[in-house]
Protein backbone atom coordinates (compact mmCIF):
# COMPACT_ATOMS: atom_id res chain seq x y z
CA UNK A 1 0.00 0.00 0.00
CA UNK A 2 1.30 3.47 -1.18
CA UNK A 3 2.18 6.51 1.47
CA UNK A 4 -0.22 8.38 -0.73
CA UNK A 5 -3.20 5.63 0.55
CA UNK A 6 -2.35 5.67 3.69
CA UNK A 7 -2.66 9.17 3.91
CA UNK A 8 -6.17 9.56 2.35
CA UNK A 9 -7.68 6.42 4.34
CA UNK A 10 -5.99 8.38 7.55
CA UNK A 11 -7.36 11.62 6.31
CA UNK A 12 -10.96 10.24 6.24
CA UNK A 13 -10.37 9.20 9.81
CA UNK A 14 -9.12 5.36 9.39
CA UNK A 15 -7.09 4.83 12.46
CA UNK A 16 -5.75 1.52 11.22
CA UNK A 17 -4.49 4.22 8.45
CA UNK A 18 -2.64 6.31 10.68
CA UNK A 19 -1.31 3.62 12.80
CA UNK A 20 0.37 2.07 9.56
CA UNK A 21 1.81 5.51 8.47
CA UNK A 22 3.11 6.02 12.26
CA UNK A 23 4.19 2.13 12.05
CA UNK A 24 6.11 2.92 8.73
CA UNK A 25 7.49 6.41 9.04
CA UNK A 26 8.27 6.01 13.28
CA UNK A 27 11.81 4.67 12.48
CA UNK A 28 13.28 7.48 9.73
CA UNK A 29 11.66 10.43 11.25
CA UNK A 30 13.44 9.48 14.53
CA UNK A 31 16.73 8.42 12.68
CA UNK A 32 16.76 12.02 11.50
CA UNK A 33 15.62 13.43 15.00
CA UNK A 34 18.27 11.48 16.71
CA UNK A 35 21.45 12.66 13.82
CA UNK A 36 20.54 16.38 14.58
CA UNK A 37 20.35 15.55 18.65
CA UNK A 38 21.14 13.67 21.51
CA UNK A 39 19.00 9.94 22.07
CA UNK A 40 17.52 11.59 24.85
CA UNK A 41 15.69 14.51 22.80
CA UNK A 42 15.51 12.18 19.96
CA UNK A 43 12.73 10.54 21.34
CA UNK A 44 10.77 13.61 23.45
CA UNK A 45 11.07 15.53 19.75
CA UNK A 46 9.90 12.62 18.06
CA UNK A 47 6.96 12.82 20.03
CA UNK A 48 6.30 16.23 19.29
CA UNK A 49 6.83 15.43 15.25
CA UNK A 50 4.18 12.76 15.36
CA UNK A 51 1.69 14.80 17.36
CA UNK A 52 2.01 17.99 14.90
CA UNK A 53 1.66 15.23 12.61
CA UNK A 54 -1.52 14.28 13.51
CA UNK A 55 -3.09 17.78 14.15
CA UNK A 56 -2.25 18.69 11.03
CA UNK A 57 -2.49 15.68 8.93
CA UNK A 58 -6.68 16.89 7.90
CA UNK A 59 -4.51 20.13 6.42
CA UNK A 60 -2.32 18.04 3.71
CA UNK A 61 -3.68 19.04 0.48
CA UNK A 62 -1.28 16.69 -1.29
CA UNK A 63 -1.29 13.23 -0.02
CA UNK A 64 1.63 12.12 -2.51
CA UNK A 65 3.89 14.18 -1.08
CA UNK A 66 3.45 13.19 2.33
CA UNK A 67 7.65 12.59 2.53
CA UNK A 68 8.93 16.23 2.27
CA UNK A 69 5.58 17.33 4.46
CA UNK A 70 6.72 14.85 7.21
CA UNK A 71 10.39 15.85 7.19
CA UNK A 72 9.34 19.98 7.14
CA UNK A 73 7.57 18.94 10.33
CA UNK A 74 10.34 16.91 11.80
CA UNK A 75 12.75 19.76 10.91
CA UNK A 76 10.87 22.23 12.72
CA UNK A 77 10.63 20.47 15.69
CA UNK A 78 14.50 20.03 15.60
CA UNK A 79 14.85 23.73 14.69
CA UNK A 80 12.25 24.89 17.73
CA UNK A 81 14.57 22.68 20.56
CA UNK A 82 17.87 23.73 18.86
CA UNK A 83 16.77 27.21 19.26
CA UNK A 84 15.22 26.77 22.66
CA UNK A 85 18.86 25.30 23.45
CA UNK A 86 20.72 28.22 22.08
CA UNK A 87 18.29 30.75 23.77
CA UNK A 88 19.57 28.91 27.38
CA UNK A 89 22.81 28.81 26.38
CA UNK A 90 22.91 32.45 25.46
CA UNK A 91 21.48 33.36 28.72
CA UNK A 92 24.12 31.64 30.61
CA UNK A 93 26.46 32.69 28.99
CA UNK A 94 25.43 36.60 29.97
CA UNK A 95 25.60 34.53 33.99
CA UNK A 96 29.03 34.78 34.77
CA UNK A 97 28.73 31.02 36.34
CA UNK A 98 30.61 28.19 35.81
CA UNK A 99 29.08 26.80 32.57
CA UNK A 100 30.60 30.38 30.71
CA UNK A 101 33.06 28.52 29.04
CA UNK A 102 30.83 25.92 27.74
CA UNK A 103 27.96 27.63 26.68
CA UNK A 104 29.41 29.86 23.44
CA UNK A 105 27.96 27.25 21.09
CA UNK A 106 24.88 25.62 21.88
CA UNK A 107 24.24 24.21 18.44
CA UNK A 108 28.07 22.98 18.35
CA UNK A 109 27.83 21.98 21.81
CA UNK A 110 24.65 19.84 20.91
CA UNK A 111 26.27 18.34 17.73
CA UNK A 112 29.26 17.21 20.00
CA UNK A 113 27.01 15.86 22.80
CA UNK A 114 25.45 13.47 19.84
CA UNK A 115 28.75 11.68 20.67
CA UNK A 116 26.75 7.95 18.88
CA UNK A 117 26.95 9.79 15.89
CA UNK A 118 30.74 9.59 15.26
CA UNK A 119 31.13 11.20 12.13
CA UNK A 120 28.19 12.80 11.44
CA UNK A 121 28.22 14.82 14.55
CA UNK A 122 31.51 16.51 13.44
CA UNK A 123 29.56 18.51 10.38
CA UNK A 124 27.75 21.42 11.11
CA UNK A 125 24.31 21.34 11.46
CA UNK A 126 23.30 22.41 8.15
CA UNK A 127 25.30 20.52 6.22
CA UNK A 128 24.55 17.84 8.52
CA UNK A 129 20.95 18.00 7.99
CA UNK A 130 21.07 17.56 3.79
CA UNK A 131 23.35 14.61 4.62
CA UNK A 132 20.79 12.66 6.75
CA UNK A 133 17.86 13.84 4.51
CA UNK A 134 19.63 13.40 0.96
CA UNK A 135 21.36 9.78 1.73
CA UNK A 136 19.98 8.45 4.63
CA UNK A 137 16.29 9.49 4.44
CA UNK A 138 16.58 9.06 0.41
CA UNK A 139 14.84 12.26 -0.34
CA UNK A 140 15.37 14.26 -4.06
CA UNK A 141 17.52 17.48 -4.08
CA UNK A 142 13.86 19.33 -4.68
CA UNK A 143 12.39 17.73 -1.09
CA UNK A 144 15.26 18.67 0.67
CA UNK A 145 15.26 22.63 -0.85
CA UNK A 146 10.80 22.52 0.10
CA UNK A 147 11.88 21.17 3.65
CA UNK A 148 15.14 23.37 4.44
CA UNK A 149 13.26 25.84 2.51
CA UNK A 150 16.43 27.18 0.47
CA UNK A 151 16.75 27.10 -2.94
CA UNK A 152 17.63 23.67 -4.90
CA UNK A 153 21.37 25.47 -5.51
CA UNK A 154 22.19 25.93 -1.72
CA UNK A 155 21.02 22.04 -1.19
CA UNK A 156 23.36 21.02 -3.31
CA UNK A 157 25.51 23.77 -2.32
CA UNK A 158 25.66 22.27 1.23
CA UNK A 159 25.76 18.90 -0.10
CA UNK A 160 28.98 19.57 -1.67
CA UNK A 161 30.40 21.32 1.32
CA UNK A 162 28.72 18.03 3.65
CA UNK A 163 30.43 15.50 1.37
CA UNK A 164 34.31 17.53 1.63
CA UNK A 165 33.95 18.19 5.50
CA UNK A 166 32.81 14.43 5.45
CA UNK A 167 36.01 13.41 3.22
CA UNK A 168 38.05 15.55 5.58
CA UNK A 169 36.65 13.97 8.86
CA UNK A 170 37.31 10.32 7.71
CA UNK A 171 40.94 11.38 6.44
CA UNK A 172 41.71 12.53 9.91
CA UNK A 173 39.46 9.50 11.82
CA UNK A 174 41.73 7.00 13.46
CA UNK A 175 41.17 3.73 11.83
CA UNK B 1 24.75 3.19 14.65
CA UNK B 2 22.28 0.24 16.28
CA UNK B 3 20.41 2.31 18.24
CA UNK B 4 16.60 1.98 18.52
CA UNK B 5 14.13 4.46 19.27
CA UNK B 6 12.66 3.78 22.94
CA UNK B 7 8.91 4.05 21.90
CA UNK B 8 7.70 1.24 20.08
CA UNK B 9 5.05 2.14 17.24
CA UNK B 10 2.26 0.94 19.38
CA UNK B 11 3.48 3.12 22.56
CA UNK B 12 3.85 6.19 20.25
CA UNK B 13 0.28 5.52 19.00
CA UNK B 14 -0.86 5.38 22.84
CA UNK B 15 0.45 8.56 23.23
CA UNK B 16 -0.85 10.28 20.85
CA UNK B 17 -3.95 8.44 21.83
CA UNK B 18 -5.52 11.75 24.11
CA UNK B 19 -5.39 14.08 20.72
CA UNK B 20 -7.36 11.28 18.52
CA UNK B 21 -9.83 10.71 21.45
CA UNK B 22 -13.30 10.90 19.72
CA UNK B 23 -15.10 12.71 23.25
CA UNK B 24 -12.37 15.20 23.28
CA UNK B 25 -13.08 15.48 19.55
CA UNK B 26 -16.69 15.76 20.36
CA UNK B 27 -16.07 18.29 23.02
CA UNK B 28 -14.00 20.71 21.46
CA UNK B 29 -17.14 20.97 18.45
CA UNK B 30 -19.84 21.27 21.31
CA UNK B 31 -17.97 23.65 22.70
CA UNK B 32 -17.72 25.86 19.40
CA UNK B 33 -21.34 25.96 18.62
CA UNK B 34 -23.10 25.78 22.16
CA UNK B 35 -20.57 28.51 22.11
CA UNK B 36 -21.77 30.09 19.04
CA UNK B 37 -25.07 29.16 19.80
CA UNK B 38 -25.67 30.48 23.28
CA UNK B 39 -24.12 33.97 22.50
CA UNK B 40 -26.19 34.19 19.60
CA UNK B 41 -29.10 33.01 22.21
CA UNK B 42 -28.23 35.71 24.42
CA UNK B 43 -28.04 38.30 22.03
CA UNK B 44 -31.10 38.12 20.59
CA UNK B 45 -32.58 37.94 23.96
CA UNK B 46 -31.31 41.24 24.80
CA UNK B 47 -31.86 42.74 21.75
CA UNK B 48 -35.76 42.19 21.66
CA UNK B 49 -36.33 42.92 25.49
CA UNK B 50 -39.24 45.20 25.36
CA UNK B 51 -39.21 48.40 27.44
CA UNK B 52 -35.74 49.95 29.23
CA UNK B 53 -33.84 47.48 31.10
CA UNK B 54 -31.87 48.36 34.76
CA UNK B 55 -28.17 48.65 34.35
CA UNK B 56 -27.61 45.54 36.38
CA UNK B 57 -29.63 43.13 33.64
CA UNK B 58 -27.48 44.81 30.55
CA UNK B 59 -24.30 43.84 32.50
CA UNK B 60 -25.79 39.80 33.05
CA UNK B 61 -26.79 39.97 29.41
CA UNK B 62 -23.52 41.49 28.36
CA UNK B 63 -21.38 38.86 30.77
CA UNK B 64 -23.23 35.86 29.18
CA UNK B 65 -22.67 36.85 26.07
CA UNK B 66 -18.62 36.79 26.72
CA UNK B 67 -19.12 33.67 28.59
CA UNK B 68 -20.17 32.10 25.18
CA UNK B 69 -17.82 33.92 22.76
CA UNK B 70 -15.00 32.63 25.21
CA UNK B 71 -16.58 29.03 25.03
CA UNK B 72 -16.58 29.60 21.33
CA UNK B 73 -13.47 30.79 21.32
CA UNK B 74 -11.96 28.10 22.91
CA UNK B 75 -13.87 25.36 20.85
CA UNK B 76 -12.37 27.21 17.50
CA UNK B 77 -8.87 27.33 18.76
CA UNK B 78 -9.34 23.87 20.15
CA UNK B 79 -10.92 22.62 16.53
CA UNK B 80 -7.84 24.34 14.20
CA UNK B 81 -4.81 24.14 16.40
CA UNK B 82 -5.34 21.05 19.13
CA UNK B 83 -7.80 18.49 18.26
CA UNK B 84 -7.59 16.89 14.42
CA UNK B 85 -10.73 16.60 12.67
CA UNK B 86 -10.86 14.00 10.07
CA UNK B 87 -12.90 14.35 7.09
CA UNK B 88 -15.93 12.00 8.32
CA UNK B 89 -15.10 14.32 11.38
CA UNK B 90 -15.99 17.35 9.37
CA UNK B 91 -19.08 15.96 8.30
CA UNK B 92 -20.65 15.26 11.74
CA UNK B 93 -19.15 18.43 12.84
CA UNK B 94 -20.80 20.88 10.34
CA UNK B 95 -24.58 18.76 11.17
CA UNK B 96 -24.30 19.41 14.62
CA UNK B 97 -23.16 23.62 13.32
CA UNK B 98 -26.05 23.59 10.93
CA UNK B 99 -28.47 21.44 13.42
CA UNK B 100 -27.62 24.26 16.30
CA UNK B 101 -27.63 27.26 14.04
CA UNK B 102 -31.17 26.52 12.55
CA UNK B 103 -32.87 25.58 16.71
CA UNK B 104 -31.32 28.87 17.77
CA UNK B 105 -31.71 30.90 15.07
CA UNK B 106 -35.79 29.74 15.31
CA UNK B 107 -36.10 30.10 18.78
CA UNK B 108 -34.81 33.50 19.09
CA UNK B 109 -36.92 34.62 15.95
CA UNK B 110 -40.41 33.01 17.69
CA UNK B 111 -39.37 35.11 20.61
CA UNK B 112 -38.65 38.14 18.78
CA UNK B 113 -41.89 37.62 17.33
CA UNK B 114 -43.44 36.96 20.66
CA UNK B 115 -42.66 40.34 21.63
CA UNK B 116 -43.14 42.30 18.26
CA UNK B 117 -39.35 43.67 17.68
CA UNK B 118 -36.42 42.69 16.37
CA UNK B 119 -38.31 39.85 14.11
CA UNK B 120 -35.90 41.61 11.24
CA UNK B 121 -32.55 41.55 12.79
CA UNK B 122 -32.82 37.95 14.19
CA UNK B 123 -33.88 36.69 11.07
CA UNK B 124 -30.61 38.18 8.88
CA UNK B 125 -28.05 37.04 11.31
CA UNK B 126 -30.04 33.63 11.75
CA UNK B 127 -29.86 33.18 8.55
CA UNK B 128 -26.28 34.39 7.85
CA UNK B 129 -25.38 31.75 10.45
CA UNK B 130 -27.60 29.00 8.70
CA UNK B 131 -25.85 30.17 5.68
CA UNK B 132 -22.16 29.61 6.94
CA UNK B 133 -23.44 26.28 8.12
CA UNK B 134 -24.67 25.39 5.20
CA UNK B 135 -21.31 26.24 3.26
CA UNK B 136 -19.27 24.40 5.85
CA UNK B 137 -21.58 21.23 5.62
CA UNK B 138 -21.28 21.28 1.60
CA UNK B 139 -17.67 21.45 1.98
CA UNK B 140 -16.96 18.95 4.28
CA UNK B 141 -18.94 16.63 1.94
CA UNK B 142 -17.07 17.64 -1.06
CA UNK B 143 -13.78 17.28 0.72
CA UNK B 144 -14.64 13.28 2.07
CA UNK B 145 -16.63 12.57 -1.51
CA UNK B 146 -12.99 14.04 -3.36
CA UNK B 147 -11.13 11.57 -0.71
CA UNK B 148 -12.86 8.82 -1.63
CA UNK B 149 -12.87 8.94 -4.89
CA UNK B 150 -8.90 9.45 -4.47
CA UNK B 151 -8.89 6.06 -2.33
CA UNK B 152 -10.91 4.33 -4.94
CA UNK B 153 -8.84 5.21 -7.54
CA UNK B 154 -5.70 4.45 -5.85
CA UNK B 155 -6.89 1.31 -4.71
CA UNK B 156 -8.45 0.59 -8.52
CA UNK B 157 -12.04 -0.12 -7.41
CA UNK B 158 -14.32 1.55 -9.53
Amino acid sequence: MTDELLVVRAQLGERAALAELVERWRLPVWTYVRRMLDAERADDVSQEVWLAVVRSLPRLREPGRFAPWLFTIARRSVTDRLRAEYARAAEQAHDPGPDVAVAEDAIEAMTDRAELVAVLSGLPVLEREVLVLFYLEELSVAECAQICQVPAGTVKSRLNRARRLLREHMEGYPR
Amino acid sequence: MNEEPELSAAEMIERLEPALSPGRRARAVVALVAGLGGALFTTGLWWTEPGPLPGRTHLVFGLLTVICLAWAGYGGWLVTRRVPLFASDRVAAAWIALAACLSTSAAVAVIAGQRGSGLGVSLVVGGLLVVVALTLLVRAHARRAALLRRKRELTGEV
